[in-house]
């Protein structure tokens, strides 16, 4: 492995070789790029001769003896602290710890100063040294010159607590009494403005709002004053830099020995990243082996969350009923009459979802790990602790907080979803509903010619859902666009009254409405009474397959329009009148303005809504199935299971729900949501919103 | 408080290249220290990198002899106005102003005594309490302003703070700030694309460009003494005119030879190494006199007249078709296309080197 | 003021010829018959709309009715099916629980949504791209789409946690349904306010966490008030997952508890979910008339921005 005549750190400097001995392998490597084939063998037979002898090369020999003389300083300093400890013992714990990391910062930075050349180890323990013994006798001053401040500021609040405050209580009291009323005078001459009418309601409100605040914000400062008032705030304030500023100024202290670790590079023996692949499946051990210990305990957790709930259940230990992983495959088949193959089916698409978080998170361990690593190689430090949890902090919050909304979303939105598919590919039907097996794409198959007697009304059903979503849609928007005009006319009055009835559709819960439509159109209901009266003879619409859509489609109108009608006066009342005075000016007519400038305007501003119109009633189950329960019935053109007005969304509901032929209906949510996904990607892929993120 | 730069360097994760490199001021206390340049030139950067908003990938920042590059902005004992003024907008005026001081627990009368003070100062005590969405402006900018100086801050940082107000508040701004930072002494950096902003207020500019230092001085310096061709062509309104020719026989010889001038004497010894080398003369437009000289005649056709009433300026072609700026003084009499002739002050000249922009004398 | 004063002469100046005021030109025959055509569309629309609403207002306060609603008959004025509904129904429960279904989810969701909102808004992290094209992506297959395993899944955790109901599964689908489309309102909502609040508040001494809530959150409060009013009012519209996921008669939502009343033959009451209809219309109805205006814009922000 070729060794590299600099170290880079993290942002790709470089620096001299302070290792003479990999220093001249890198020399030979640079040379061998270069050289003939007679030279290279020379060249080769040099390096190999160099690494033989390694242990005897000269700075090899003086780092060992430094390292060996560096355990004993250790050793020594550790006894040495310890003693220096107990004659500390009455500080604070801060305190103590501070004072004894100076005693320490001092005697390293005696012991590697002599050493700073032979490595870049040794070079940042002297730094670091340093850095300390600057930084820390001044952390200690400003922490006991706090303490001092608490403590003299505690005394007077004693001694204080003791006297009479009685006037400047008295003092305090009059100045409040005089400024209320000073305030209630000010808001007593805003009042008379307003009574003459010189300002508004809603800005003498604002003005009255304001004096009352100045003066509470004026007398809670002058009872600040108050001595006891006074000294107590000043200790919590003293108090608060006690507990906050030693804080800032450690992390400062951190921060400093960090940027020292980003300076200062590292080099190392090892030429290859093969750690990480040894600990590929043991998430933390990689990050032991780099001496990353605090974060190994994190990924160690992992492992053992791996190991003990994912691993075990892809399995098939602590199932409910299924077998894990081979429930996918076996779906339960020859197992006792309890053991329902939907069961296995799902607990085993949820053993594949804890095995996939289970593979990334070995990638996740083994990448950071194995970059952790190369970067070693290269010459950049691996971040301590401190390093690690500020970059967590820094880039981990965004993951962190979506966390509860990914796992949200796997288990509950993607589970099931993967189930429909999977099902779609079995026989689950009214005579396999304990056990089904694969079946491939039959059921696909049946939709697409129209067998079967599940699969069978597929493409009529198709067609009436077609004309539905395009009919009720559309006269949904005509009517909320039509009126949203007449009613945005300047001369008409009473536009409120008119916007307020026009919003009630929407308003009223939509099932209420349907449910009570569906009452008035039964036999002996209202509305069904008054169209007995103008036809002359009794008419049942329920009963009546056209009659029933034309109403589904009237009512979808009144339904619909209402949040068009909403949608479309909000963009009429935008539009900014001088559009309309320059169109006058140019000799257009009231028609020729509404045409070239108020429909298209609207048009443009509200389309992705309407858009959105169309899909919810391609998926408006709620109106077919509670106005007529998707009937009349008509088996001789639509078999046994659907009605005459059922739209694919309420046949699904029946196929699954009612008739349990659960194959069935995936495999026509399958169709449905591709073609929903095609057309929204389609949508999105255009849109300016997305591609400026 | 004294600022250091020392080699500061930004690279943005996913980029090539650095934003900005080898920035090396030195910015004194008391300072008003403006950092020009156009726009992407990375002085906001560098100004996110003093307050701490963004991290220093190389280099060292000190605030006074401390290092500074991993202290969080909270620590940095720095105020910053931003362009947008950034106030708050759920806050009262007086809560916007007290908001950093609470962030601390300071103590609430110190709280109210400062915002008071600074309150009146910036003459903005009748709105206290109001949001920042019933003031105007001008007056939101004053908050801004209030709001940073609450905390009484060892440095001041300003981005941009200006160029949301109309050119009349602007100006007026201008003599308030200045004003502002002789009462306050604290040291200010003052983030401008607008040179007219440098000019006025800076104690000391400093301008970027292409993520480069190109010249550090007082204002005065940039105007007579552009450091290169950039730092000339960019300050001063009208820009400076200049011509390419070479040096031929110690004289200025332009591409066209409409215009011959010999240096100032002691202009000659800097640039007698350039015989015969590409040189670039600059001169600015009221460095032309009126009427014929021994030495750099120009005969000018005026094209169009500005009036500017103590000044005119003149736009000018040349003989070969180049064009030039001269101002006279507003009482002259010129027409349109009137030849006229002028010629060059010597002590008014520039000379830069074509290869390097650098200036030479 | 001055302006109403002003059409109010141009009104009389039509009669007695004085000074012309009004901005408008004046009223030409044929306009003057669009304008009578005009009012005549928006009034019988008036009607349509009116008319169903009244019919069930009437109906639920007819004491004369039986079991059915029809036209024609004595009208009595009675509460008597009110009365029905609170005694013979389990009205009061249903509601109750559409309640507690409705509160769950809207505080589930802004508790989500809320953090992701601000995290898409406000970090370039990596993944983010392509999570917002798989959120918007998911968004758009029919909330039925898992319809077959919602009830397996949840006979699997209830069998882990015995006291996992129904009720609760459902607030998680509706929860987790919602997460998408909120997110990317609050998202959008969020990209509209300046960053340079955040730096502010950076210098003024806030940490992340507290940026976000002494800063951010307050100024997104209109937004979240929208999405919790959605995430609120969704379960009392929603009738199909009810339907599906809820078998007891006593866990039934509105939506599905009043359907009983017209779908079964047994206990049909049509007047009685008249009655009932209008109780939940009514505050819907009020909460809907009130905030319209930040109803529309929230929907409209969700989809332009999405």
């Amino acid at each position: 492995m070729k060794v590299e005549r600099y170290v880079y750190d993290e942002i790709g400097r470089p620096y001299p070789r302070k290792n003479r001995y990999l220093a001249e392998l890198a020399e030979l490597d640079a040379e061998l790029e270069t050289a003939d084939p007679k030279r290279a063998k020379e060249l080769k037979a040099k390096r190999s001769e160099l690494e033989k002898n390694k242990s005897s090369h000269p700075h090899i020999v003086k780092l060992k003896e430094a390292r060996k003389a560096e355990r004993e300083f250790l050793a020594e300093l550790k006894r040495e602290s310890a003693a220096y400890k107990k004659s500390l013992s009455r500080a604070s714990v801060q305190v103590v710890k501070w004072r004894l990391e100076y005693f320490q910062a001092e005697k390293k930075a005696a012991f590697y100063e002599p050493l700073v050349d032979l490595d870049y180890d040794f070079e940042l323990a002297y730094k670091a040294a340093e850095t300390q013994i600057h930084r820390l006798p001044l952390m200690l001053e400003t922490r006991a010159a706090l303490e001092a401040k608490e403590g003299r500021l505690k005394a007077e609040l004693e001694a204080a607590k003791g006297q009479d405050h009685s006037s400047a209580e008295a003092k305090i009291k009059a100045y409040k009494e005089e400024r209320q009323a000073q305030a209630d005078a000010e808001i007593k001459q805003i009042k008379q403005l307003q009574k003459q009418g010189q300002i508004s309601a809603r800005a003498y409100r604002n003005e009255r709002e304001q004096k009352i605040r100045a003066a509470k914000e004026d007398i809670r400062a002058r009872e600040m004053t108050h001595p006891l008032k006074t000294l107590k705030s000043q200790l919590e304030n003293v108090r608060h830099h006690l507990r906050v500023d030693p804080e800032s100024e450690r992390r400062v202290l951190n921060s400093d020995l960090s940027d020292l670790r980003r300076r200062i590079p590292v080099e190392t023996f090892q030429q290859r990243a093969y750690k990480s692949w040894l600990a590929l499946l043991v998430p933390g051990l990689g990050q032991v082996l780099n001496k990353q210990y605090v974060k190994s305990i994190f990924f160690f957790l992992l492992t053992f969350i791996i190991y003990f709930i994912n691993l075990p259940y892809a399995m098939g230990k602590h199932n409910y009923r299924g077998e894990g992983l081979a429930g996918l495959i076996n779906l339960a088949a020859g197992r006792s009459r309890v053991d329902r193959s939907i069961i296995f089916m799902i607990e085993g698409i949820l053993a594949v979802c804890l095995l996939i978080i289970a593979i990334f998170l070995f990638y996740f361990s083994f990448r950071d790990a194995h970059r952790v690593e190369k970067n070693k190689i290269k010459g950049t430090r691996p971040y301590n602790w401190f390093e690690t949890k500020n970059s967590i902090s820094r880039n981990g919050f965004p993951y962190m907080v979506s966390l509860p909304a990914l796992i949200l979303i796997i288990f509950i939105v993607m589970v099931p979803i993967f189930s429909t598919v999977l099902i779609s590919f079995t026989n689950y039907d009214p005579s396999h509903q304990s056990k089904f097996v694969w079946s491939g794409i039959t059921n696909y198959r049946e939709i697409f010619l129209g067998q079967g007697v599940a699969g069978g009304p597929f493409w009529k059903i198709l067609g009436w859902t077609v004309i539905w979503t395009l009919g009720a849609s559309s006269l949904a928007i005509f009517i909320g666009f039509f009126l949203s005009l007449i009613a945005h006319q300047e001369r008409i009055k009473g536009k409120r009254i008119f916007r307020t009835i026009y919003l009630l559709p929407w308003a009223v819960p939509a099932f209420i409405t349907i449910m009570m439509f569906s009452v008035m159109f039964s036999p002996g209901g209202p509305l069904a009474e008054i169209l007995e009266s103008l036809l002359g003879y009794p008419f049942n619409v329920k009963n009546d397959t056209y009659a029933t859509r034309v109403v589904l489609i009237l009512l979808q109108g009144w339904l619909g329009s209402a949040y068009v009608f909403m949608l479309s006066t909000g963009v009429l009342q935008g539009i900014p009148g001088d559009l309309y005075e320059a169109a006058h000016i140019d000799g257009a007519t009231a028609f020729q303005q509404a045409f070239k400038i108020t429909i298209p305007l609207v048009l443009y501003r509200t389309a992705p809504l309407l858009i959105g119109q169309y899909t919810f009633n391609f998926n408006n189950f709620s109106i077919i199935h509670l106005f007529n329960g998707g009937g009349p019935f008509n088996p001789s053109r639509y078999g046994n299971i659907a009605g005459s007005t059922d739209i694919l969304i309420s046949y699904i509901y029946k196929l699954t729900i009612v008739k349990q032929y659960q194959a069935i209906g995936a495999a026509i949510t399958i169709v449905i949501s591709i073609f929903l996904l095609i057309i929204t990607w389609y949508g999105y892929r255009n849109s300016k919103a997305f591609k400026e993120n | 408080m004294k600022i250091t730069l020392n080699n500061i360097g930004k690279k943005y994760e996913g980029r090539e290249n650095f934003t900005i490199r080898h920035i090396n001021l030195e910015i004194e206390d008391k300072d008003f220290c403006v950092i020009l340049g156009p726009s992407g030139c990375g002085k906001s950067t560098l100004l996110r990198m003093i307050a701490g908003l963004n991290s220093i990938t190389e280099g060292e920042l000190y605030f006074g002899d401390r290092l500074i590059n991993k202290v969080e902005p909270k620590d940095r004992d720095i105020a910053m106005v931003f362009q947008s003024y950034a106030l708050y907008p759920h806050m009262t005026v007086y809560d916007n102003m007290a908001f950093s001081l609470a962030m601390r627990k300071e103590r609430k009368e110190v709280i109210h005594e400062r915002v008071m003070e600074a309150a009146e100062i910036l003459q903005i005590t009748d709105y206290l309490y109001s949001r920042p969405s019933d003031i105007s402006g001008g007056q939101r900018q004053r908050v801004a302003l209030g709001r940073a100086m609450v905390r009484k801050p060892a440095v001041f940082l300003m981005d941009e703070p200006l160029s949301n107000l109309d050119a009349k508040l602007r100006e007026h701004m201008r003599v308030e700030l200045v004003r502002l930072h002789k009462s306050l002494q604290t040291t200010s950096i003052y983030v401008t694309h607008d040179q007219t902003e440098a000019m006025t207020m800076a104690t000391r500019i400093v301008l970027l460009d292409g993520g480069k230092i190109q010249q550090v001085g007082k204002p005065e310096d940039f105007y007579n003494r552009p450091a290169n061709l950039f730092v000339a062509g960019f300050i001063g309104s009208p820009t400076m005119n200049t011509f390419s020719g070479k040096m031929e026989n110690g004289v200025f010889v332009s591409d066209n030879g409409v215009i011959r001038v010999s240096p100032a004497p002691e202009d000659a010894a800097s640039l007698a190494p350039y015989e015969g080398k590409a040189v670039h003369l600059g001169i600015r437009s009221e460095r032309f006199i009126a009427g014929e000289g021994e030495d750099g005649k120009v005969k000018a056709k005026i094209d169009v007249i500005e009036m500017l009433g103590k000044e005119k300026l003149l736009y000018c072609s040349l003989d070969d078709g180049s064009t030039c700026v001269i101002s006279q003084p507003g009482y002259y009499e010129y027409a349109h296309d009137e030849l006229h002739n002028f010629h060059l002050d010597k002590e008014g000249l520039h000379f830069f080197d074509s290869e390097s922009t650098e200036r030479i004398n | 003021m001055q302006k109403k004063a002003q059409d109010k002469k141009s009104r009389k100046e039509r009669k007695k010829e004085k000074l012309y005021l009004s901005d408008r030109p004046p009223l030409t025959p044929l306009a003057a018959v669009m304008l009578a055509i005009s009012y005549l569309i928006l009034i019988f629309w008036a009607f349509v709309i009116l008319w169903p609403l009244l019919q069930m207002t009437l109906a639920s306060l007819n004491g004369s009715l039986g079991n059915y609603i029809s036209l024609g008959g004595t009208y009595t004025l009675s509460l008597k099916h009110f009365k029905y509904l609170f005694t013979e129904t389990h009205f009061l429960l249903w509601t109750k629980n559409t309640l507690v279904i409705a509160i769950a989810t809207a505080l589930l969701t802004l508790l989500v949504v809320s953090f992701t909102g601000y995290a898409y808004s406000r970090y370039r992290f990596s993944g983010r791209r392509a999570s917002l094209m798989a959120i918007m992506l998911i968004q758009t297959i029919p909330a039925f789409a898992g319809i077959t395993a919602y009830y397996t899944i949840h006979s699997i955790i209830s069998a882990i946690i015995p006291s996992f109901s129904r009720q609760m599964w459902l607030i998680l689908i509706y929860a987790a349904g919602g997460i998408a489309g909120n997110t990317f309102m609050l998202k959008g909502y969020i990209d509209g306010i300046s960053t340079e609040l955040d730096d502010a508040a950076r210098i003024d001494g806030c940490s992340n966490m507290q940026v976000y809530r002494l800063i951010v959150m307050p100024i997104a409060r209109p937004m979240l008030a929208i999405i919790a009013l959605w995430s609120f009012i969704g379960p009392f519209l929603d009738f199909m997952l009810p339907k599906i996921l809820l078998t007891d008669p006593k866990q039934y939502t509105l939506a599905t508890g009043l359907f009983t009343l017209i779908s079964d033959m047994r206990n049909m009451n049509q007047p009685a979910f008249a009655a009932g209809g209008l109780l939940t219309a009514v505050p819907i109805i009020i909460l809907f008339i009130t905030l319209q205006k930040q109803l529309v814009s929230g929907l409209a922000q969700g989809s332009v921005k999405g």
